[in-house]
């Protein structure tokens, strides 16, 4: 536990150095420097808790009222702290890159380090906090940093507009969280989450429920899951492309850690959270999902993509969640290691993704899908790079996106003796999970073929090119975790064993390594399909490299595109983003809003046309509109009830002072 | 059981993976000349075709990344990789696991996810076309084969993909839901393999195809390993309905139960060439509503294991 109060302190102090120096170049160094020690010692203390050893606990004394300050690496936050911080530390290295033309510049650089310092510290606050206030204090130092991170380029209208939207969002999120500790503490007298835990053990009931519901939401609004993701996809499309990346990656895995860490402590679970759990996820999965189809900003993509990755993994803690409740191990094991492996292999491969499309953004300054085009020639690395992740996220063999999935459905189509109407409607959920996979491949893609393949469509934007090395590291970095943790779920299960122990033990007489040997099977039959297809790729290209040269093959003809008669001489004339998304979204226009702009050409000889489709988030149009019809009704009462009348004022605050005395007598003194 | 009928019923199988893409693609041409009253290509020609297309030289537009080249072998091999796990003579499979479907259904994703970005590669106005409609129907046939394939487990209490479906005759569901999985399958086959009423693989214009579109630009041996895996993606379907309706066990009786397999294949093959000749395609926009006919097929088969086995 000393490891981490060190790295907590050094981060602190590297926070506070970062800001000193007059160089930006040192500035930099200070936050990238004590991030990387602080990772170290973190991974120190983690490493032995997830081996199984024993949890770490420190108590620091603190005055009255906050009470003793309880720390606790549990394997659970040891599972999310040991690539938190390491995910963070390639991030700021990322950083140095994305933001090298500010360098020179009269900027003060060493703000967006600090700040990505700040993240780490709140980290490692969240994940190990045993007390309320150290929890919620980690909470709010996440949201401001991230917020503070969001905002960098704040001379934009819409930048600071995204900013203020995630703020409020975050801290609507936090109402829900503090009403739940409120309604806790009431009952417990104590600030300890243990407490709360121990509390909500023994009494299932309404008050659990409540506090249940809240949770969720608290949490679901941190990881935006449907529908309180509005804020996610202006704030990934405003920040600069490593805090997009951290924040969908990283941050926001907070509200899971947090949803799992009082699963685990509540006690035995009510059947109906887990089907309220899945229903949610798969909800945010599907409509996520369906959102990435239609946008033009591949930022605003991505960050939809969150929406719906965390669904998945939450179909994962579902499954987990019932066999909690039903007393079978075998859905605990697969359920939370499934869910629980997701997280990791999302955060790998969603910051390659969205490190990718920061690559693209410096080369091409804007990463409006319809304007690109080409790009593979010019940046093969880059594009490769945004391809294994595209396979991954599409959970297709052979990344890592498909052992996790691979795990979650086989605890959809499980074997375990359950009713048969419960068989089915896991069966029906995994159904909703394929179609998700397929819509995954729909956007990916979309997006890598518009972007990547073809010809540039907009001349006027500066030719690409491969990012520097500051940003190609951190990519590669990912992109070999991807491929690794694809070809090797087995190390995945390393991490994710121990957390799942804890669910484990919850449940009991299970016999804990068989649970786990379980999910150790389907593993290494997913490492064996994985790798055979990856194999047998390469063999047979291999092969017909050989066949071609041993048959002295001619080399292929190169001729131009197929172009029906008529090759016509623009590159506007290939098949764009929009068009490629218009025919599949036209069976979901409740959900996914299309706004078209046209004017259609007119004339002999028409000389400008245009149709602008625009995919708008229809729960945050509901919402304004909702809030103007508000707007309305307020203003229609207050003209009725004539407000402006000061009889009403006196009579109203007449009312207030008796409803104030009657409460005072009554309450004969039960107030403290 | 014994050693030598295993391998036996993998070489069968295997024999199968080879030769049924071009036969049922013969079986489907005679029937649909047959109709026509005219005398048809000979069963194997889709063979002779194939090998004319191995010794040509390929051309590639100038706009083609690798993978254009790289990823129509990616879509056999993937083709290839997922016929090994799929029962095509009962309740076998060469491979087989734990939801060893999953594997099938994703290994065929990422074939079909190369497959449409090979049409993207290419800068053309129409290739997207077909890859956006590929993308369209295969969101819609994936979940029904996932609700199916869940509900057989259900039914069955098995997991594999052979012995989900080789079983399934032999629990009191059988009768009752056979017909809609069937209709399914057939669906999906009709989906999968772009056949008529979905897609026609005969024609001419670029803005109906879904299919043929995509590989418009695919010539020579390239083209050949397209054309070939998608003659394996209706021979795993006409296997799936095989194996639904052959009521014999491969392993106890294998000469039984390959010969009554291969003869379901072919009439698999002889109801799509019915199909062919008798309706045109549908027009685009209700093609999705044929397609998620199989997904209503599966929810209903489900629904009706679910009164029998668990009651209301």
């Amino acid at each position: 536990m000393n490891q981490l109060l060190a790295a907590a302190l050094l981060l602190i102090v590297g926070a506070g150095l970062a800001l000193l120096p007059l160089k930006n170049t040192w500035r930099a160094a200070c936050g990238i420097v004590s991030q990387s020690v602080a990772t170290v010692l973190t991974w120190v203390a983690v490493v032995p808790v997830l081996a199984g050893g024993k949890e770490p606990y420190v108590e620091l004394p603190w005055g009255y009222p906050i009470g003793a300050l309880h720390f606790r690496l549990d394997a659970l936050g040891a599972f999310f702290l040991s690539w938190s911080l390491p995910m963070t530390l390639l991030g700021a290295v990322y950083a140095v890159g994305y933001l090298r033309k500010y360098f020179d510049g009269s900027r003060h650089v060493g703000v967006h380090f600090a700040l990505l310092n700040m993240i780490s510290l709140s980290f490692l606050m969240v994940y190990t906090g045993e007390h309320a206030v150290t929890f919620l204090m980690g909470w709010e130092i996440a949201a401001l940093s991230a917020w503070l991170l969001v905002i960098w380029d704040y001379t934009s209208q819409k930048v600071r507009f995204a900013g203020f939207n995630y703020l409020v969002s975050t801290h609507i999120g936090l109402i829900f969280l503090v009403a739940a500790f409120m309604i806790l503490y009431t009952q417990t007298q104590s600030w300890y989450l243990d407490d709360f835990g121990d509390w909500m053990s023994a009494h299932p009931g309404t008050i659990r429920n409540t506090v249940f519901l809240l949770l969720l939401t608290s949490f679901g609004l941190k990881s935006a899951f449907f529908p309180f993701h509005s804020w996610l996809p202006r704030a990934h499309a405003a920040a600069p492309a490593n805090v997009s990346a951290l924040m969908s990656g990283v941050i926001h895995k907070a509200g899971l850690f947090a949803l799992l860490h009082f699963l685990y402590i509540q006690g035995r679970p009510d059947a109906w959270m887990g089907w309220a759990l899945i229903a949610f996820s798969v909800t945010s999965a599907v409509i996520g999902g369906l959102y990435t189809v239609g946008q033009r900003d591949l930022k605003r993509l991505l960050g939809y993509s969150s929406t719906e990755n965390v669904g998945i993994a939450g179909i994962g803690f579902g499954i987990g969640t019932l066999g909690l409740a039903w007393d079978v191990p075998g859905l605990v094991a697969i359920g939370f290691a499934g869910g629980l492996l997701h997280i990791l292999n999302h955060a790998f491969f969603k910051c390659q993704l969205f490190y990718a499309a920061g690559c693209v953004y410096q080369a091409k300054h804007g990463v409006d899908i319809e304007r690109l085009g080409g790009l593979a020639k010019l940046m093969p690395i880059t594009a490769l790079s945004f391809l294994v992740g595209g396979i991954a996220i599409s959970a297709l063999p052979p990344f890592n996106g498909f052992a996790s999935e691979f795990l979650i459905y086989s605890g959809l189509f499980t074997g375990e003796t359950i009713s048969v109407w419960a068989k089915l409607l896991l069966a029906g959920v995994a159904m909703l999970l394929a179609f998700v996979g397929a819509v995954s491949a729909l956007s990916i893609t979309r997006a890598y073929g518009v972007i990547f393949m073809g010809n540039s469509r907009d001349d006027t934007l500066p030719a690409g090119h491969e990012p520097s090395a500051w940003m190609l590291v951190p990519l590669l970095i990912h992109t070999a975790g991807t491929v690794v943790l694809g070809l090797l779920p087995v190390l995945g299960l390393v991490l994710v064993t121990a957390p799942t122990q804890l669910f484990l033990h919850a449940v009991p007489d299970a016999i804990t390594a068989e649970a786990m040997l379980g999910v150790q099977q389907v593993l290494s039959r997913v490492s064996v399909v994985s790798a055979c297809v990856a194999a047998l790729i390469v063999l047979a290209w291999a092969a017909v490299w050989l066949v071609r040269r041993a048959l002295r093959h001619p080399a292929a003809a190169a001729g131009p595109t197929w172009g029906c008669g008529y090759t016509a001489g623009s590159a506007r004339v290939q098949y764009t983003a929009s068009s490629f998304s218009k025919d599949f979204s036209q069976h979901y226009k409740g959900v996914m809003v299309l706004l078209n702009r046209k004017k259609a050409p007119t004339g002999y000889f028409p000389d400008d046309a245009y149709v602008i489709t625009d995919c708008v988030d229809a729960v945050e149009r509901r919402l304004y509109n909702v809030i103007g019809h508000g707007d309305d009704s307020a203003t229609l009462i207050s003209k009725l009830m004539h407000e402006d009348d000061p009889r009403i004022a006196f009579a109203l605050g007449l009312a207030a002072v008796v409803v104030i005395a009657a409460l005072v007598v009554l309450a004969e003194g039960a107030l403290p | 059981m014994t050693i030598t009928t295993l391998w036996g019923l993998t070489l069968a199988h295997l024999t199968l993976v080879l030769v049924m893409p071009i036969l049922l693609v013969g079986v489907i041409n005679r029937t649909k000349s047959w109709w026509a009253a005219r005398k048809g290509p000979g069963l194997f020609q889709s063979f002779y075709d194939l090998r004319r297309l191995l010794g040509k030289r390929p051309v590639v537009s100038h706009t083609a990344t690798p993978l254009f080249r790289l990823g129509a072998y990616l879509v056999l091999v993937c083709a290839l990789i997922a016929m090994a796990f799929v029962p095509l003579l009962g309740q076998f499979a060469p491979l087989s696991f734990a939801h060893d479907f999953v594997a099938v259904a994703y290994t065929l994703g990422l074939a079909r996810i190369v497959l449409m970005l090979s049409a993207m590669d290419v800068g053309s106005p129409f290739e997207g076309m077909g890859a956006a409609r590929e993308a369209k129907f295969g969101a819609f046939a994936e979940p029904a084969l996932f609700l199916l394939l869940g509900t057989v487990g259900a039914a069955t209490g098995l997991s594999s993909f052979a012995d989900m479906l080789g079983h399934l005759h032999h629990t009191f569901y059988y009768a009752w839901i056979v017909l809609p999985l069937a209709g399914a399958l057939l669906i999906l086959l009709q989906t999968e393999a772009a056949r008529v009423p979905v897609d026609d693989p005969l024609t001419h214009l670029e803005l109906t195809m879904i299919h043929e579109v995509m590989i418009l630009d695919h010539s020579g041996p390239e083209l050949a390993a397209m054309q070939y895996a998608a003659g394996l993606k209706m021979t795993l379907y006409a296997g799936l309905i095989a194996t639904l309706l052959n009521p014999f066990d491969p392993l106890a009786a294998p000469l039984a139960a390959t010969a009554v397999s291969v003869g379901l294949m072919l009439t698999v093959a002889v109801v799509v060439g019915c199909f062919e000749s008798l309706m045109a395609r549908l027009p685009m926009h209700q093609v999705s509503r044929y397609v998620w006919l199989a997904g209503w097929l599966a929810a209903a088969a489900a629904l009706t294991v679910g009164v029998l086995g668990g009651g209301l």
